[in-house]
């Protein structure tokens, strides 16, 4: 598989403060490559420095062969990007928006017609064409920022956090449409997120922590080292019973919200013998396979706070709301 | 060169599409010319003797007289104002969704500033429909006159405009900002009196001021002086000197000219450099 990103170094700085510390990583042509990480690991960051927004502080980086700085213009014709907060013009039709695209792009004038239905198919908007922007839904005008995204064929799409703030059934929908993409245009996806479901959708998996890569593989391989299964028990007295698990059974023991969680090797022969054995009442019991959280649990010692993130989006997304 | 073409169209549209604020661009130039208009003009009219005025003097009609100034403060505010899309455009994402894109940031500045020339243009025509009330003559020949010199002075006041714009984040900054510049800038061009016997500090602001020579040109196109009695051309302030040289309006047209070339490379320089 020919690299259709390739990144060495690349670092960014703001004033004193790392929020990218030299990252290396090489994306494969046709890949759905996730950027996994907790708020303020620097995934827009280093999207935003992929796609020529923000100069790198140091490092290379090449898209489609050409160099994020010296060749910009080349850059920024090959890729498609959605970002975290929405870049329509609300007070103009979805098809405004998408032929102003196909011009920025220089779509050539006799596909532009052809280009916009493609596009509107995938999202499934043909036929809001005609509307304007502003009375879409939340879910509507991400779709048809992918759509307008897909205009210009870029060869690497890169999506940030492409179903934040959205419904569960939309996020659906939204992925049913990543997927679609990909398997329709052949088309290598970069994105970002931090839901966990969305990061096991991904060919290949980056976890990102403070700027640094702390590990990159596929899903499947980064709950492999993991290792084992997940126990997650609540008690009595958690405090009691986690000095209990380090001493008596010698295992890593983490705190996630009310409950322990700890991971054996073989779960449901551990289990028996262990609720009936342990000293402190158990409340609650559960046994599951590892899943991309406590990948990145094992890896930091920290959970990707979902609540902490959605909370976040609410109050950009009443912001946002509040100007328009 | 297409990108150009795009960039201006989206604000032509948009402004079409904005009925509030087509209307509204009424409201301004109407209070002036009507209410602040015709008050002045009886006063103004008492001041220089009433009916027993001599002799050309009687003709001096304010509201004719402010009518050139009008058409310029609307193409001036409306030419300035345009540069706000380019600060909204930064606060609603929009600007990303141009900055990534491939075209060159020149086109893309260029694009801007005649996108905010030919709105102004437009509105600066819009206030033609105020002249079956004032009573002063126009005609297809003056319209067609004034119609490149009005693209050239909002030319140069978008460039100025994009050139603030570009270094500002936010509506409320850019909003700011051009409202202390706007009203010294039109209290000082001769646009809402007659600029005669001014202390020799104010003299010199008058002269520093692009828009000066740009209300003047619009002066000299509808008011016609050369048709006036010099004695009411004299009253009316149409006698715009430079050190004791009586300026034309082909010298007005060059200075607003190379206006617009500088502040263009300097607003276009400037976005080059902005970040998005
Ligand atoms: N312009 C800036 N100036 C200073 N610090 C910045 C700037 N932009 C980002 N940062 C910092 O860089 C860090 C990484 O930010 P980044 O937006 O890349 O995070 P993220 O991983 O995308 O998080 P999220 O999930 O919240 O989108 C953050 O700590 C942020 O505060
Ligand atoms: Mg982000």
């Amino acid at each position: 598989m020919k690299n259709i990103v390739e990144v060495k170094g690349l670092e960014k700085n703001y004033k004193s403060f790392r929020a990218v510390t030299g990252v290396d990583f090489e994306v494969g042509e046709g890949e759905i490559f996730g950027f996994l990480g907790p708020n303020g690991a620097g995934k827009s960051t280093t999207i935003n420095m992929l796609s020529t927004i923000i100069r790198p502080s140091g490092g290379k980086a090449s898209i489609n062969g050409f160099d994020i700085v010296a060749d910009k213009n080349k850059v920024r014709a090959s890729i498609g990007l959605i970002f975290q907060e929405s870049t329509l013009d609300e007070k103009l039709t979805a098809n405004e928006n998408l032929m102003l695209h196909c011009k920025f792009y220089r779509v050539p004038k006799d596909k532009r017609e052809e280009r916009i239905k493609e596009v509107l198919e995938i999202v499934d908007l043909e036929d809001k064409r005609g509307n304007i922007v502003d009375t879409f839904s939340g879910g509507m005008k991400r779709r048809l920022e992918i759509a307008r995204g897909l205009l210009h064929y870029p060869r690497v799409l890169f999506l940030d956090e492409p179903t934040v703030g959205l419904d569960p059934q939309t996020r659906n929908h939204i992925w049913e449409y990543i997927l679609r993409l990909k398997e329709k245009a052949g088309i290598t996806i970069f994105l970002t997120t931090h839901y966990m479901d969305e990061a096991e959708i991904c060919d290949r998996v980056a976890v990102m922590d403070h700027g640094e890569l702390i590990a990159l593989d596929t899903p499947d391989q980064l709950k492999t080292n993991v290792g084992g299964d997940i126990i997650e028990i609540e008690t009595e007295d958690n405090q009691t019973a986690w000095k209990i698990l380090k001493e008596k059974y010698e295992v890593e023991v983490n705190e996630a919200g009310e409950s322990l969680t700890f991971q054996v090797d073989k779960g449901s022969e551990f289990l028996v013998q262990f609720v009936k054995n342990f000293d402190i009442p158990i409340k609650t019991v559960n046994l599951r396979r590892p899943t991309l959280n406590d990948v990145f649990l094992a890896l930091t010692g920290r959970e990707i706070r979902e609540e902490a993130a959605s909370s976040k989006e609410k109050m950009k997304s009443n912001m946002r709301k509040g100007r328009g | 060169m297409e990108a150009v073409y795009a960039i201006w169209q989206r604000d032509v549209l948009k402004f079409f599409r904005d009925r509030a604020r087509l209307i509204g661009s009424f409201a301004m130039p109407f209070m002036f010319l009507i209410l602040f208009g015709s008050g002045m003009s009886g006063a103004i009219g008492s001041m220089m003797g009433g009916e027993e005025a001599a002799g050309p003097l009687r003709d001096f009609d304010f509201v004719e007289f402010m009518f050139p100034g009008i058409i310029g403060m609307t193409v001036f505010n409306t030419a300035i104002f345009s540069a706000l899309s380019v600060v909204q455009d930064r606060e609603f994402g929009y600007l990303r969704e141009i900055l990534v894109s491939p075209m060159s940031r020149t086109s893309i500045a260029i694009g801007k500033v005649l996108g905010g020339s030919t709105v102004a243009l437009f509105q600066g025509l819009m206030m033609l429909v105020f002249v079956p009330f004032i009573g002063v003559s126009i005609t297809l020949p003056i319209i067609l006159e004034l119609i490149p010199v009005m693209f050239l002075v909002a030319f140069a006041i978008s460039s100025i405009g994009l050139l603030i714009a570009t270094s500002l984040k936010t509506s409320q900054g850019f909003q700011m900002i051009i409202q202390v510049l706007i009203f010294p800038m039109l209290f000082l061009s001769g646009a809402l009196f007659p600029l005669n016997g001014m202390p020799a500090w104010m003299d010199f602001l008058v002269k520093i001021n692009p828009l000066t020579y740009s209300v003047d040109m619009f002066k000299k196109i509808i008011l016609q002086p050369e048709n006036l009695a010099p004695a009411l051309r004299e009253a009316m302030g149409l006698n715009l000197s430079v050190f004791g040289h009586v300026i034309s309006f082909s010298e007005e047209m060059i200075v607003v000219l190379v206006l617009s070339i500088l502040f263009v490379v300097l607003a276009t320089v400037r976005f080059n450099r902005s970040e998005a």
